[in-house]
């Protein structure tokens, strides 16, 4: 039966024949049986399946496999001659779920090959990829064919070529998967006829080069590397397409996260997407083709587009010290390798650790925790001293002058503003450990790398700085059952309280707080939690004791008229953060938005006037009210997009500095060569930092933002200081600003590499050290002097 | 006129309390979108693990800190591990790495309801049978080691250098076949780059493209 078998069958699987693959193989593996199992099966079924005319060559023109059937076409409808058109086709049939794969095969699996043997003289050219279907397959995303698939190679005859017949022989290997899969191969042979047409599969070659992606004229575009993103634009897409959904395949493997959702927006005939790059991502082309379908149109439209910026390197983890080298292989050295001692020591001199001079600010972990804790305390107090916090909280102890008798309500809502605070903390908290562990990039003050939350913050800040003004009372606006719950339910009142303080502290701590809270990022989650938790406790200890002491209350003068003229004073510290607010906005979303944001400030406090103003009668608040409304719906709605649309600054390499990104776009050219700004601070992006190390140089990095205020401060003193600034060129130290004003995934990744969660961090970077010295948050002109004196002398 | 009621403070702020519910809201509905887990980065810390073995011990990837680990993810079911097995030249990669004191942890991410999941102690079987060299096989039939460091193929292999840093991640070669004639004129990226980093050298090719079959991940 084997010998009558074999010369049909054509699937042979290599591996068979391989004597690699015999010779390890003491037992039966799985393969084997698995290898066995496919191939008698195909036999089996060529045997009985197949229509195979030549009885003694070799293979046919068919090979069937318990998952697909294949076939070498020919499509030659004006018979053979130099010039006239020529195809051949390997047809796959997959039977129902099987599937086999496109040029890029997406998260797994293997494109088809095809290895022709041609008479000398005839040329077969690449096969002609149809346009691919998605097929997710749990998590993963691949891309490839079910069904009925043909992939084509034009070939080309040699000029005066003659002959009654074209012997084709093919090679082909086809990775075939369903839930499980087979790589499997074939071997084919058919002859041409030339005298005759060749065009009893024309239908499917037709059908086929329908199915192949266009070429639009007219598309361009461009691709960039924004943060862990890939942004595609195209122009001049065809009005057919227009505003519809549309999918992306590359044509280059282990480039994007295939299976992630495509971000996408249509402006006109112009179509932007954005897709997460794959987290580790293989390739860095220069040029990116990709195709693109839309519904109902499945050959879809082929595109080559430029990578305008350079894709970032991918980190590599610093080189061991020699020490820890020499002991772990010493301790494995047991079977007595001491001789490949020598060769395990890092080829370069590993870097001296600079001395830091009280620089360095990791700590053990176990009194990591306690100092942390501590902080938080401390740093929870000084919190109430902020411009945002302490008028709301101001005015919250002057409630004490009217309950200054009733020493069990004072407490009761001393406790209760307590547990607001510490409930609100832990939440944010938790909330950021949860998108910190589900893979976000996120350091605390990443509140505000959001322009909406911003504005909201603006926008709530402008309502306390009105009612505190007097513009309008809540108790107008408040419905009546609302109100009267709120004064039956003190409690609760007080504890709302304090999720408002949270609220309204939250701009002040993460500029404050940013360094302790990254200590805390680095501990386990509960430990994390707790620190949050004694920061909130800290900030809620001084009301607490204060309600809980009784002769603090009693020395606050007698109410009087004095509360309403300072309840009116701590306006102004409110618009002052709202002033600061708004700056902060400038430079994530420009002037446009600035404008857009001012202009829903204005309406809101018409609206808040009209619905709330004590003095105004019923008649006057409903028409003013409803104008008001409106107005706000309609500024509200212009202001929207340019809140919530992608960053529109220039992305230069990674990032973006706070200079570049208010000004005009950075052409695509320049943001390769690293262009230094007015002040002598490039962009940062680890790729110019390891560039500069590698040619000797060092780097000093501000990492940044705007909303951090010790930031802005350490900028404007120390950073712009002229001793500082000369200590700097004397070293010729290259100076890189990382602005991690909007989230910025290349930044973030490099502060977890750094071990912190926020900023400031001040990194100095010494030539061929992998690790930076971090300088403390508080720069002194005498710590940044230190430092750089501690740096190499620059190689001439 | 001001009236005690109007000034009270507590008025004022509590009804912003909702507008700050609101901004706290917003917080967490504007950084959701992309809650998907971002797979382990080269360069990044590698996610931390605690899992079961085949023989029924729990491994941790913390046990290993001052070690560099292979983590190596592997299904008897994929013709592409057998590929590898069947010419011994996964056994041989993980025997050199071994005797150097890396520690290889071989995963299978394969879930329980796929035709190709093998029950612990048939797993510690194949194993054996194979004559591995694993320090360790690991079960992660819930797949969340998998996700968690984005292995896609089988084989899928990454690195871990003693600092618990992701230092490879990628293929065991760079000739994507199932044919193990391959393997000869193969380039065996984990052995370079385990070569380079035993050295203390950074890895120069610290990713590439890992090939095979997907693997076998609960689909839920």
């Amino acid at each position: 039966m084997w010998a009558l078998l074999a010369p049909v069958g054509a699937v042979l699987n290599r591996m068979l024949a391989c004597p690699t693959f015999k010779t390890p193989m003491p037992e039966p593996s799985a393969f084997s049986f698995l290898a066995f199992r496919v191939i008698a099966l195909a036999l089996a079924l060529a045997a009985g399946l197949a229509p195979s005319q030549h009885a003694h060559a070799a293979p046919g023109a068919v090979v069937v496999t318990p998952q697909v059937r294949a076939e070498l076409l020919a499509h030659a409808p004006q018979g053979l001659a130099a010039g006239t058109p020529l195809w051949l086709g390997l047809k796959i049939e997959h039977k129902l779920h099987w599937h086999t794969y496109w040029k890029n095969p997406g998260d797994s699996g293997l494109p088809t090959t095809l290895v022709w043997s041609l008479p000398a003289g005839v040329q077969a050219g690449d096969i002609q990829w149809p346009t691919p279907s998605r097929l997710p397959i749990g998590p993963l995303m691949n891309y490839g064919y079910e069904g009925t698939l043909l992939l084509a190679v034009p070939v080309t005859l040699p000029a005066g070529w003659q002959g009654e017949q074209l012997d084709v022989k093919l090679q082909a290997q086809w990775l075939v998967c369903k839930d499980v899969c087979i790589p499997e191969e074939g071997e084919f042979s058919i002859s041409i006829p030339a005298r005759a047409a060749s065009a009893g599969h024309r239908e499917l070659f037709d059908a086929t080069a329908a199915r192949l992606p266009q070429t639009a004229p007219g598309v361009q575009g461009s691709a960039e590397v924004q943060g862990a993103d890939l942004v595609v634009k195209l122009r001049g897409m065809p009005v057919a397409w227009q505003g519809q959904a549309l999918a992306l395949f590359p044509e280059a493997a282990g480039l994007i996260n295939n299976a992630a959702r495509l971000q996408p927006q249509w402006q006109g005939n112009s179509w932007t997407a954005r897709v997460p790059l794959d987290a580790q991502r293989s390739e860095s082309p220069l040029k990116l083709a990709l195709v693109l379908t839309r519904a109902g149109e499945p050959g879809g439209l082929r595109v080559e587009v430029p990578v305008t910026t350079p894709w970032p390197v991918v980190a590599q983890a610093p080189a061991l010290p020699a020490l820890q080298e020499l002991t772990a292989t010493s301790g494995s050295a047991a079977g007595g390798s001491t001789a490949t001692l020598p060769a395990t020591l890092p080829a370069s001199p590993p870097a001296t650790v600079m001395p830091t001079s009280g620089a360095a600010t990791t700590s053990a972990p176990a009194t990591s925790l306690l100092s942390a804790l501590l902080l938080a305390l401390v740093g929870g107090a000084l919190l109430n001293l902020m411009p945002c916090v302490f008028p709301v909280l101001s005015l919250k102890v002057l409630g004490f002058a009217a309950h200054r008798h009733d020493r069990r309500a004072l407490l009761a809502g001393g406790l209760a503003y307590t547990t607001g605070v510490v409930l609100s903390f832990v939440a944010l908290a938790g909330l950021m450990l949860a998108l910190r562990a589900g893979g976000e990039h996120l350091g605390w003050g990443f509140q505000l790398q959001s322009p909406l939350v911003v504005a909201a913050l603006a926008a709530l800040f402008t309502l306390i700085g009105l009612n505190l003004a007097g513009l309008f009372e809540l108790g107008t606006v408040l419905p009546s059952s609302l109100a009267a719950a709120r004064a039956r339910h003190p409690v609760a009142d007080s504890a709302l309280t304090g999720v408002l303080a949270v609220a309204v502290a939250s701009p002040c701590t993460a500029p404050f707080m940013g360094a302790a809270l990254g200590l805390a990022l680095g501990l386990p989650a509960w430990q994390a939690l707790l620190v949050f938790a004694v920061l909130g406790l800290g900030m809620a200890l001084p009301y607490l004791l204060a309600s809980a002491w009784p002769p603090l209350a009693r020395a606050l003068p007698r109410p009087g008229v004095w509360m309403a003229h300072f309840r009116t004073l701590m306006a102004f510290p409110m618009f002052a953060t709202v002033v600061w607010l708004v700056w902060v906005l400038g430079q994530q979303v420009g002037i446009d938005g600035v404008a857009a944001v001012l202009g829903a400030l204005l309406a809101l406090a018409f609206a808040a006037w009209a619905w709330g103003s004590p003095t105004l009668g019923r008649r006057g608040r409903w028409g003013f009210g409803v104008a008001a409304t409106l107005t706000l719906a309609l500024v509200g709605s212009w202001a929207w997009p340019s809140l919530s649309e992608a960053p529109s600054g220039p992305t230069t390499g990674t990032s973006t500095s706070t200079s570049t990104s208010t000004s005009t776009n950075a052409s695509p050219a320049a943001s390769g060569t690293t262009t230094s700004d007015s002040e002598g601070w490039q962009p940062w992006s680890a790729t110019a930092v390891a560039r500069a190390q590698s040619e000797g140089r060092s780097v000093f990095v501000d990492f940044t933002a705007a909303w951090c205020v010790t930031c802005q401060v350490n900028k404007r003193t120390t950073l712009a200081d002229a001793s500082v600034q000369a200590a700097f060129a004397a070293k010729q130290v290259l100076l890189m600003r990382a602005d991690w004003t909007r989230r910025d995934s290349a930044i973030s990744a490099e502060l977890s590499r750094l071990q912190r969660s926020g900023v400031p961090v001040y990194a100095l970077y010494a030539p061929g050290a992998a690790t930076p010295v971090l300088l403390p948050e508080l720069l002194t002109v005498a710590n940044v002097q230190a430092a750089i004196a501690a740096l190499p002398n620059p190689s001439p | 006129m001001f009236t005690f009621k109007s000034l009270n403070p507590a008025l004022n702020t509590g009804a912003v309390g909702a507008i700050s519910a609101v901004v706290l809201a917003l917080t967490g509905a504007l950084t959701a979108p992309s809650w998907a887990a971002n797979p382990a980065t080269v360069g990044q810390p590698a996610p931390t693990f605690t899992a079961t073995d085949a023989s029924g011990k729990r491994v941790s990837l913390a046990d290993y800190k001052g070690k560099h680990v292979v983590l190596e993810w592997v299904n008897p079911g994929c013709p592409y591990v057998v590929k590898h097995y069947s010419s011994g030249n996964m056994q041989g990669t993980q025997k050199e790495a071994t005797a150097k004191g890396v520690v290889w942890l071989a995963v299978n991410s394969t879930a329980a309801e796929h035709s190709d999941y093998k029950a612990p102690p048939a797993m510690a079987q194949w194993m054996q049978n194979q004559k591995a060299a694993a320090s360790a096989t690991l079960m992660d039939a819930d797949g969340k080691i998998g996700r968690a460091y984005g292995a896609r193929t089988t084989p899928h292999l990454y690195i871990v250098d003693p600092q618990g840093l992701l230092v490879y991640a990628g293929g065991i070669d760079n000739k994507p076949s199932s044919n193990p004639a391959d393997i000869a004129t193969a380039t065996n990226h984990v052995k370079v780059a385990l070569g380079e980093t035993l050295a203390g050298k950074p890895i120069a090719l610290a990713t590439t493209r890992p090939y095979g079959c997907s693997v076998k991940y609960s689909s839920m």
